[in-house]
């Protein structure tokens, strides 16, 4: 039995009238025990609908949602064991953020002197531990959002349901307030649902991640597999940063190659041994297919396909190279330092190994690599 | 050469200091990005190089001539801003052209010229739209049309892809220097980014309180911050600042981070026994087999194509640790990590100013 368990939820605003809205359609989502899982989408996809219903702030218009096996379609908030640090649900302005955050456990009558300190550690984890006696409003947005978080996370809760918990931090205090945070989630055996629009912050807490667009769960995996798996054009476009290189192609095969065509001048040819015989008749099958290639999987090389350097920009711990390809632009990504200016010509070599190939039609992932998908 | 040439500025609001002296220079057609947090200075420089703010002192000089006291729309300036600023009642063509129907020109001039950029620019297809139906990256590339099309020689960029989403700011990014460089302009850029200001800037002024406390290419920024906060504001995930002690001996100035010795070449008179800070870039720090000092896993936690680590050594110190992906983070919490030695950037803990050798010594600089 999963901890928290959504079947077939919809979720329909104005149902029945012209302006009707299907924000959450079909959905069926599984959250285990001690997991952390992020929704994430660009605004509109539905994921905060579905925060929402699972929180209780909305109604599912149909389906189940249940926690450890309880269905909870028509509790109220405060009975379904749910912990919410929401954007809205903002502090207690009259009470000091001490106060905010130690609300639940005085409430659940925990000793003072215990309460204390399971409040300073939080704080401490968070960084407001020189604000915990001031008023909400004496401090920044960003203050406010983590003692928000604190004053959720310190609470004993089946699942914790937290909303942009890191939209407004500072952006110094973000990858060890992520670490900090996924650490003490872990150590405390939380189960804890995010909604978050940044994949970077998805990515780096989450243990799996439901990417939504549209009302539609696209995928629901780890960021390993939405990163070397994407299930469609998509995920595969909207995870990872840069972008995903996409290319039209038409596939072709002789007795010992499979070519693979792009735009009016790029042929990429790999031995047919690369690939095993169910993909390559499945890729063929489809003759115009979609090529994505991760901006990292992109080889500047002595050897290779032509390209035209346009931009070569160092960022401190990577290099972004961007070159005239196929027609259209492709962008390689290095850890290290590549020196090429505008105006010179690279070798492209890309690895059958980092080929997606979807189905233009559909938008379906058809192989990964040297295997279907 | 210099083009753009900026004494001394000083501009005061009520008793409010807002530019605090600021001299600058930028070459023909070159590109200075002006850095730094909301309130630092940057968008009233900008407004004084324009014209439409008046300084309380100094002189704005443009192409060897004193401009100071030239009205805004004789100094030959191009301006875009973050929020658009687009007329809401005009088409994104009218829009364009705004900017060079005060000029004598016969209207098939100005509408090839506003065809050119628009081209340029991709958004040739919306010229019949007004801005209601544009799209936010088609907002911000009317804007950027309507400011290059009268073809001025200097252009004044005010965080112009703030506004537009990761993509198309990520693809802008990498396209707006090619596209200024063909131009011509001189250009002063203002952005909060750390990554589009090393992406775009041949050189950067960092702006804090209406100062510049550091000019330089972005290695120079990168590699040697002017001061703590610097390197703070460069670098995702943010560097590691450590609090030491260094030491000398025969080696040299060093301090030790657990067991490992971290040493700084070059002389450093007079700093041994003080109270310093080392920065430490997380991908200066990898795991190893051997040697290095032991720590504590805490939380992994995937970053793109990157695994940041968040460690913390046996005296309860948090270090982040930045590796590539495809590098496996070892198995089980207890591991060591190593420090590469020349990427360590000491600093004073007093000041938050970063210490400087004398000499370079044997500190080998890498070729630019």
């Amino acid at each position: 039995m999963s901890l928290l368990e959504l079947n077939a939820v919809n979720k329909i605003y104005n149902p029945g009238s012209t302006h009707a809205v299907h924000a959450v359609q079909n959905l069926d989502l599984s959250v285990e025990k001690g997991e952390i899982v992020a929704l994430l989408g660009s605004s509109g996809c539905g994921k905060t609908s579905t925060l929402r219903m699972i929180a209780g702030f909305e109604e599912a218009s149909s389906g189940q949602m249940a926690i450890n096996g309880k269905e909870i379609n028509r509790l109220p908030p405060a009975k379904r064991g749910v912990a919410m640090a929401f954007e809205g649900y903002s502090l207690y302005p009259p009470l000091s953020i001490r106060e905010n955050i130690a609300f639940a456990l005085k409430a659940e009558k925990m000793p003072a002197a215990e309460v204390n300190k399971q409040v300073e550690a939080i704080a401490a984890l968070l960084e407001i531990s020189d604000l915990l006696d001031k008023r909400p409003n004496a401090i920044s947005g960003g203050q406010q959002q983590r003692a928000s978080l604190g004053r959720a996370l310190i609470r004993k809760a089946d699942l914790h349901v937290l909303d942009e918990p890191m939209g407004q931090l500072e952006p110094q205090l973000r990858a060890l307030l992520r670490g900090r945070i996924k650490h003490y989630i872990k150590q405390h055996n939380l189960t804890a649902i995010l909604v978050t629009h940044d994949q970077t912050e998805a990515n780096a807490l989450a243990d799996r991640i439901a990417v939504m667009e549209g009302g539609v769960l696209q995928q629901f995996d780890t960021p390993e597999n939405l990163k070397n798996k994407p299930a469609n054009i998509f995920t595969g476009a909207f995870i990872g940063e840069p972008p995903m290189n996409l290319f039209e192609a038409g596939a072709a095969l002789n007795d010992t190659e499979i070519h693979l065509r792009l735009g009016d001048d790029v042929n990429l040819e790999f031995p047919k041994a690369r690939f095993s015989p169910e993909l390559i008749e499945r890729v063929l099958t489809n003759k115009s297919v979609v090529v994505g290639i991760r901006p990292h999987s992109v080889h500047l090389a002595e050897t290779g396909l032509p390209a035209e350097v346009y931009a070569n920009q160092w960022l401190g711990d990577q290099t972004h190279v961007a070159a005239r390809f196929a027609g259209k632009s492709i962008v390689s990504v290095a850890h290290d330092r590549v020196r090429c200016g505008p105006g010179e010509q690279v070798n492209v070599q890309i690895n059958p190994e980092d080929l997606h190939i979807f189905d233009p039609a559909t938008g379906a992932a058809l192989s990964h690599g040297r295997v279907l998908a | 050469m210099s083009y753009l040439d900026l004494s001394n500025i000083r501009k005061s609001f009520e008793s409010e200091t807002v530019l605090d002296g600021i001299s600058l220079t930028v070459p023909e057609g070159g590109t200075l990005v002006l850095f730094g947090k909301s309130g630092a200075g940057k968008t009233v420089l900008l407004r004084t190089i324009a014209g439409a703010i008046d300084p309380d002192g100094g002189t704005v000089a443009i192409g060897g001539q004193d401009m100071t006291s030239v009205p805004p729309e004789h100094r030959g300036i191009g301006m875009a801003f973050q929020n658009f600023a687009l007329f809401p009642h005009m088409s994104a063509f009218d829009n364009i052209a705004s900017s060079l129907t005060s000029r004598r020109m016969s209207a098939s001039e100005i509408k090839r010229k506003v065809q050119d950029v628009a081209e340029l620019l991709k958004i040739d297809h919306v010229l019949t739209h007004t801005p209601k139906a544009l799209s936010n990256g088609q907002k911000q590339r009317t804007a950027l049309a309507r400011a290059l099309v009268s073809e001025p020689k200097v252009l004044l960029l005010d965080d112009p892809l703030r506004n537009v989403d990761a993509k198309l700011r990520f693809e802008m990014r990498l396209e707006l220097p090619r596209l200024l460089a063909d131009r011509g302009a001189t250009v002063v850029y203002v952005t909060q980014d750390y990554k589009e200001a090393m992406a775009l800037g041949e050189r950067i002024a960092v702006l804090d309180q209406g100062k510049i406390v550091q000019i330089g290419s972005p290695e120079d920024i990168y590699k040697r911050p002017a001061n703590t906060e610097i390197a703070q504001l460069f670098g995702d995930p943010t560097v590691n600042l450590l609090d030491v002690v260094p030491q000398e001996d025969e080696r040299g100035l060093h301090a030790f981070l657990s067991d490992q010795r971290v040493d700084f070449h070059g002389d450093f008179p007079g700093v041994a026994g003080r109270d310093c800070i080392v920065g430490l870039r997380p991908e200066a720090l990898s795991f190893t087999q051997n040697g290095g000092f032991p720590v504590t896993i805490e939380a992994i936690t995937p970053f793109n194509e990157k695994t940041v680590t968040l460690v913390t050594t046996l005296r309860g110190r948090e270090i982040l640790v930045s590796q590539p992906a495809q590098s496996a983070v070892p198995e089980g919490p207890e591991q060591n990590i190593t420090i590469s030695a020349q990427d360590a950037i000491l600093f004073d803990r007093q000041t938050g100013k970063r210490l400087e050798p004398v000499t370079t010594g044997e500190r080998v600089e890498e070729a630019a």
